[in-house]
């Protein structure tokens, strides 16, 4: 049974690799993008969906990321892959210098902090305009590089959903989940929570700071609004918890779907697209907070570990 | 800077944030409410506060009578849409978890924005009424906002004397620190949760009604009410009513002060990092709130 | 050890606002015992118990594990110290199996922690429940699971607080038995108890709190008719 698992991994994986051969411009893209969604709500899922504290700003990492990487591009002539690297790296320094004192925080609070958090970054990259253009912009040296992209987001992707496949099937992973479960109780038994959310809350930062380095490379321009708003952190939550937040497939499922589905919506209803999305956020909530894999493994009795 | 600055200029600045500050009270009161009693988080409040803002336009423009007598209308409507969203979808997320009500009322924000684009396109629009301002002394007074100030103020005497005085306003009050408690005490917990999140509504509103004659009128206009909202929360401590005046009143004189000494841009930045830096100092709030 | 002492508390306090939680606590205890903690209701027991175990700070006085000060230290520390502790409302990890609630605590190699952990889930007969989500334990179930997590840590101190509440007579006589089962392997153990006939049949020496303060100690024998005690429970 694992085999046969592993292999039509093996080979959806080789087919990924060898669509650009065969693509459009266009669906190029749209796999990129996908990619990257598939990124963001995994990442998110290491944090949230595993220690149960609720990042409700983390695109604030993918927006660092953005900035650290076109910053590099642009001013100083950095390759894209090492600068997008370089914004991850960024991101996970973002998160070690606030991310000990907000984990302290209780619940909403923390919520509100990260949301708080977004809104900082947003406003000092606006600022600092002799750096980031401020509210005018950064725009990168023209290039058409989808395809590398395309591989790069790829591997962002699957990067991540290797360390969450790593983290829930461990013991250290485990212990993430003990700071969802029961916090007081996982302190009691020797487990240093405040260590293990801070390890998790680093990991869940860098590959959004990656990502948002190659979506400024792929964009070519990024502005505040474009690379900090909300509405990408609601994104990649709705996605992960639709799939089944806390599972390693969840994420990818979820992104695939609702990503699929908001282009077909998109295309079709313009105008309609932020109500279906808050119908959908709406629908995830009250119906399906388990996501689709949590109810399989309530109702089939799915291991712990997909 | 190069600019001296005259104990005219400070208490033009205080008089302002004051002025600015019991609007911030009113409509944070209300996301106070809405916590306090039901453990939900309202990243909607904004735009509740945007379709009162939008209510009072389009009575100003349609009817052309006094835009402040829109509060008439604009109360008891945004009263009982809030009392709607509550029944249908706000109960359901009662004292869950708070990514749940997080997400579930960002669902409705941005339904209802995408509703008023949709319905009142994206034009920026305004309300020409009360423009010129009262001089007083050395002091410039904003017909605008005095008048805001005033009508905030009295809304929210109102709103204590209501939560202080009233059967309802005690049973709401009980419900804040205990649904358990008030519901062995035979106190309709359900009904208080439509009456909170109506008048919490309806606060809301009354602060797009008032800015309305003041700023810019745009869907998108709510989000940063709701932050400010938020920071008035924390600053007060969540739970407390009484804070959140307190609060309101600290946020506008801030937010004044720091237009002193910083751009325009920056003193943007202050509210959102008081936020971010109140809560990892103090979470509990500068009056003492609840801590979860 | 200090003087030969295993736990020592010299004059332990613990203040929440104006209410006196714990006052000037003192007790002492020496190892390969079994130790009873009684008291009545908001007498302070398990806010002592927070407090050796870290999860309170305390407001005044000392706690002393093996001549080491532990006052102060966070609970993981104080857990990873020796001692370990369940608490009165049940605290199992219930998205995580039974056996995954065993091997999460322990950071021994996975084949050691397996081992142990079927051992101990057969000690209590839970082993074919291993891969069961703990959250879909029966509360006895869970009991045990806590019990035998508590056990994964091979603690030197163990602080049981109401082992015996709401468990059905049968699970609490082996539990009873598995208490007594430690003791005689050298384990000390402390329980915070209100089930008499369970402390006064199990335990060598009792500590009686009331109102925070220490008021008795002694073996059953004597504390069953000491006068400040039978007051405490049932008034003047």
């Amino acid at each position: 049974m694992r085999w046969a698992v592993l292999a039509a991994l093996a080979i959806g994986l080789l087919l990924l690799a060898l669509y650009p051969l065969v693509a459009t411009g266009y669906g190029i893209r749209f796999m990129l993008q996908l990619f990257m969604w598939v990124a963001l709500a995994q990442s998110w899922n290491l944090i949230s969906g595993l220690t149960g504290y609720v990042s409700f700003g983390h695109v604030a990492f993918f927006g660092t990321g953005a900035y650290a990487g076109a910053i590099l591009v642009t001013t100083h002539g950095w390759h894209w892959g090492p600068a997008s690297l370089a914004g991850g790296v960024a991101a996970v320094i973002l998160a070690l210098i606030i991310g000990y004192p907000c984990l302290r925080l209780k619940g909403p609070y923390f919520a509100i902090a990260m949301l708080g958090l977004n809104e900082v970054m947003r406003v000092l990259v606006s600022y600092f305009e002799g750096l980031t253009g401020g509210g005018s912009g950064l725009s990168l040296p023209t290039l058409h590089a989808s395809g590398q992209i395309y591989y790069a987001m790829g591997a962002a992707a699957l990067a991540v959903t290797g360390a969450a496949h790593l983290l829930i099937t461990s013991r250290v992973g485990l212990r993430f989940m003990t700071i969802r479960e029961d916090e007081i109780a996982a302190e009691a038994m020797g487990i240093n929570t405040a260590r293990y959310k801070l390890y998790a809350f680093l990991l869940s930062a860098f590959v959004p700071g990656v990502v948002g380095g190659l979506f400024a490379r792929d964009q070519g321009y990024i502005e505040p609004i474009s690379v900090f708003p909300l509405l990408t952190t609601i994104t990649m939550i709705v996605m992960a918890l639709f799939g089944g937040k806390g599972t390693i497939w969840g994420p990818v499922l979820g992104a695939v779907t609702l990503f699929v589905f908001q282009e077909l919506v998109w295309a079709r209803f313009l105008y309609l697209h932020q109500i279906f999305f808050g119908a959908i956020i709406v629908f995830v909530v009250l119906l399906m907070p388990r996501g689709i894999l949590g109810v399989l493994q309530e109702r089939y009795r799915l291991p712990r570990t997909i | 800077m190069g600019v001296t600055i005259t104990p005219t200029m400070v208490g033009q600045v205080v008089i302002s944030g004051l002025l600015a500050g019991a609007l911030y009270s009113m409509v944070a009161l209300g996301l106070a409410l809405i916590y306090g009693v039901m453990r939900v988080i309202n990243i909607a409040h904004g735009t509740l506060l945007m379709l009162g803002a939008y209510t009072t336009f389009w009575w100003f423009r349609l009817l052309g009578i006094n835009p402040y007598l829109s509060l008439l209308v604009a109360l008891p409507l945004m009263f009982f849409v809030g009392m709607l969203l509550q029944r249908t979808l706000v109960a359901r997320v009662v004292e869950a978890p708070e990514l749940s009500s997080l997400l579930l009322t960002f669902g409705i924000s941005i339904a209802l924005v995408n509703v008023a684009q949709l319905t009142f396109t994206s034009d920026v629009r305004s309300v020409e009424f009360l423009t010129g301002a009262f001089l007083v002394g050395p002091f410039a007074l904003s017909k605008s906002r005095l008048v805001a100030f005033a009508v905030a103020v009295a809304i929210t005497a109102i709103a204590f004397w209501f939560l202080q005085k009233t059967k309802l306003g005690k049973a709401i009050r009980a419900t804040s620190q205990s649904s358990e408690v008030a519901m062995v005490c035979g106190i309709n917990v359900h009904r208080i949760h439509l009456y909170a999140f109506g008048i919490a509504s309806a606060l809301a509103s009354a602060g797009g009604s008032l800015v309305a004659v003041m700023v810019a009128i745009q869907p998108e206009m709510g989000q940063v009410y709701t932050f400010k909202s938020f920071l008035v929360i924390v600053l007060g401590g969540a739970g407390n009513y009484p804070g959140a005046l307190l609060g309101g009143m600290l946020l506008g004189l801030v937010e004044q002060l720091s237009s002193l000494f910083l751009t325009t841009q920056l003193s943007e930045a202050v509210a959102y990092v008081l936020l971010v830096l109140v809560l990892l100092l103090r979470p509990t709030g500068l009056l003492g709130g609840r801590a979860t | 050890m200090h003087d030969g002492h295993l736990l020592e508390i010299r004059d332990l306090s613990k203040r929440f606002g104006g209410v006196v939680a714990v006052n000037r606590c003192s007790l002492v205890l020496t190892p390969g015992k079994i130790y009873g903690l009684i008291g009545p209701n908001g007498s302070g027991k398990t806010t002592l118990f927070n407090c050796i175990t870290g999860l309170e700070r305390r407001d005044a006085g000392e706690v002393f594990f093996r001549g080491e000060r532990i006052d102060g230290l966070k609970p993981h520390q104080v857990a990873r110290r020796g001692i370990g502790r369940t608490f009165q409302i049940i605290r199992v990890f219930p998205e995580l199996t039974a056996l995954e609630n065993l091997l999460v605590v322990t950071r021994e190699p996975f084949e050691l922690a397996h081992r142990r952990a079927q051992e101990l889930l057969r000690f209590v007969t839970l082993d074919r429940l291993e891969n069961e989500y703990a959250g879909n334990l029966s509360y006895g179930q869970q009991k045990l699971l806590e019990f035998i997590r508590v056990l994964m840590r091979d603690p030197e101190l163990i602080l049981l607080d109401e082992p015996a509440a709401g468990v059905n007579r049968t699970l609490l006589n082996e539990l009873l038995a598995a208490i007594t089962r430690l003791r005689d392997q050298g384990k000390t153990i402390l329980i915070v108890e209100h089930d008499m006939k369970v402390v006064m049949g199990l335990c060598e020496k009792i500590f009686v709190l009331d109102y925070g303060e220490k008021i008795a100690e002694g073996p059953p024998g004597v504390i069953q008719t000491d006068t400040r005690v039978v007051e405490a429970y049932f008034g003047r």
